[in-house]
């Protein structure tokens, strides 16, 4: 059986929020404001990328004074050139849904776009 | 709403604690990033979607239905224990090689999680949801079965194999044999290696075959779980789609077989023949119709040849668990209907056959591949 794998556009929406400033450090709530995601849907989201090093996280340095350290993501570079190959794949439509973090269906919940990442699974 | 706040940061806090080392800093994370949201129900749910997220990564959901499955299986052999010493009439012969028998049930049923839970034929359990509801379903229909034979026998004081003294050599001889139909597996295995795969299965076959002659309910039973855990298992041959339109179709069978034994059981017997073939033919038509939903659903790349055989082979599983999950169910509603536990695979797997030929002939159109929402990834 041929397998495929894609990326979903929640994923994509943040591939698209990360890659837009692929340099800078970004935390979990600027992701969660750009993308629209919630944080149940963010982070699990962070977690298989970092597993699969696509991004890379650690945690701030110092103390900064008056709110605790943040846990900072950024894509790293074979993420990048999987990022930019993902998003270049995705039909208009449903990029212009992984921006928002929507689905491209409206009235369908549960049913992403159909972005999907020309790549061998495992 | 502050209580709300404040109850949600303990718990995630402490539901950071249960994570493995390499996730606890994500739990970290969403706690370390409650004091940017805005106070009041965006804090709430941001605290909660790290609970999931927790929740998520600690498997707690599939810890609770394993746990809650072990627990459903403890109870179901505690109330078959029960019943047999608190319902059975004075400890005579009979009595007491129903005790032995429940006994040997139980123990089983303590060595089950072991079996399953090792790496190999049995297990560890699929990944799928499909695979962890039949798992779990088949072994408390096991469970439901041995009550029901129990539940039989304190009516008409017979055994599984009608009335017959106790016999401590016989009772011997069975537990003799089941051991060393199961050992011998492994000793032909480690004795010539080079033996190949259908050899292996013949010998247990035979072996099945002897052991089911002398003892069977107690062969079925063993059998059956043994069958579950290995359809169910991550090296299992049947496929989540030809697993659930088994467990599916065979649910509906065994549950339209007992409404007519219900319906047409009359105290002359007058509609017996049709109870048979309402039984036989649902067990047939259900094996068909879960082959030919499981060919019509097996795709592949493969050359056409190698992809028909491939749909055939799937609706001939696919048929086998349905006339399985049928005659299970239709036994745990009359115990004395318990040789449709061995027709119901047979007639499955014909039915599952002919359904998977038929729609190997006509495959599906393919369709335009989609994602799913709610995953990373995702696999077509």
């Amino acid at each position: 059986m041929s397998r495929r794998t894609a990326f979903s556009a929640q994923t994509l929406a943040v591939l698209t929020a990360l890659a837009a400033r692929p340099s800078d450090w970004r935390h979990g709530y600027d992701l969660a404001r750009e993308t629209g995601l919630k944080s149940g849907t963010l982070y699990p989201i962070l977690v298989r990328l970092a597993d699969r090093e696509i991004v890379q996280a650690c945690w701030e340095d110092g103390e900064p004074a008056g709110r605790p350290r943040r846990h900072l993501y950024r894509l790293t570079r074979d993420g990048l050139a999987a990022a930019t190959a993902a998003l270049a794949a995705v039909p208009a439509p449903a990029a212009r849904a992984a921006r928002s973090g929507r689905t491209a269906r409206p009235g369908r919940p549960g049913r992403a776009a159909t972005p999907r990442l020309a790549r061998e699974g495992p | 709403m502050e209580r709300l706040t404040w109850m949600l940061t303990r718990m995630l806090r402490d539901a950071a604690r249960l994570l493995p080392p390499g996730r606890q800093e994500w739990a970290e994370a969403v706690q370390a990033e409650a004091d940017l949201v805005p106070a009041g129900w965006p804090r709430v749910g941001w605290l909660a979607g790290g609970l999931w997220l927790a929740a998520k990564e600690a498997e707690i959901m599939r810890k609770v239905v394993y746990w809650l499955g072990v627990g459903a299986v403890a109870a179901a052999a505690a109330w078959a224990v029960w019943l047999s010493w608190h319902t059975s009439p004075a400890a005579d012969a009979l009595t007491v090689t129903d005790r032995v028998r429940v006994l040997v049930g139980v123990a089983a049923l303590a060595l089950m999680p072991w079996v399953g839970r090792r790496r190999g034929w049995f297990g560890p359990v699929g990944t799928s949801v499909t695979a962890r509801l039949v798992r779990v379903a088949g072994c408390a229909g096991v469970c439901g079965l041995g009550a029901a034979i129990l539940r039989m026998d304190s009516h008409i004081h017979g055994g599984p194999h009608g009335p017959a003294p106790f016999s401590p050599a016989r009772e011997i001889t069975a537990a003799v044999l089941l051991g060393v139909g199961l050992a011998s597996l492994r000793v032909v295995r480690a004795r010539w290696p080079q033996l190949d795969a259908s050899t292996l299965w013949a010998f247990t076959g035979m072996t099945g075959a002897v052991v089911l002659a002398i003892v069977p309910a107690q062969a079925l039973a063993i059998i059956y779980v043994a069958g579950t855990l290995a359809a169910t298992s991550r090296r299992s041959p049947v496929a989540n789609a030809s697993l659930a339109a088994g467990a599916m179709t065979g649910l509906a069978a065994g549950l339209g077989s007992a409404l007519a034994g219900y319906e047409l059981s009359t105290p002359d017997d007058r509609y017996v023949d049709l109870i048979f073939l309402s039984i036989f033919a649902a067990a047939l038509l259900s094996g068909t119709l879960a082959g030919a939903a499981a060919s019509w659903l097996r795709s592949g790349t493969e050359d056409p040849d190698a992809l028909r055989e491939a749909r055939i082979r799937q609706g001939l599983l696919a048929g086998s668990v349905a006339g399985a999950v049928a005659g299970l169910l239709l036994t745990n509603f009359f115990a004395i209907a318990f040789f449709m536990m061995l027709l119901g695979p047979l007639l499955g797997a014909v039915g599952g056959a002919l359904g998977g030929a038929i729609a190997a002939a006509h495959p599906r159109k393919p369709r335009p591949a989609r994602s799913w929402a709610a995953g990373l990834f995702v696999r077509s």
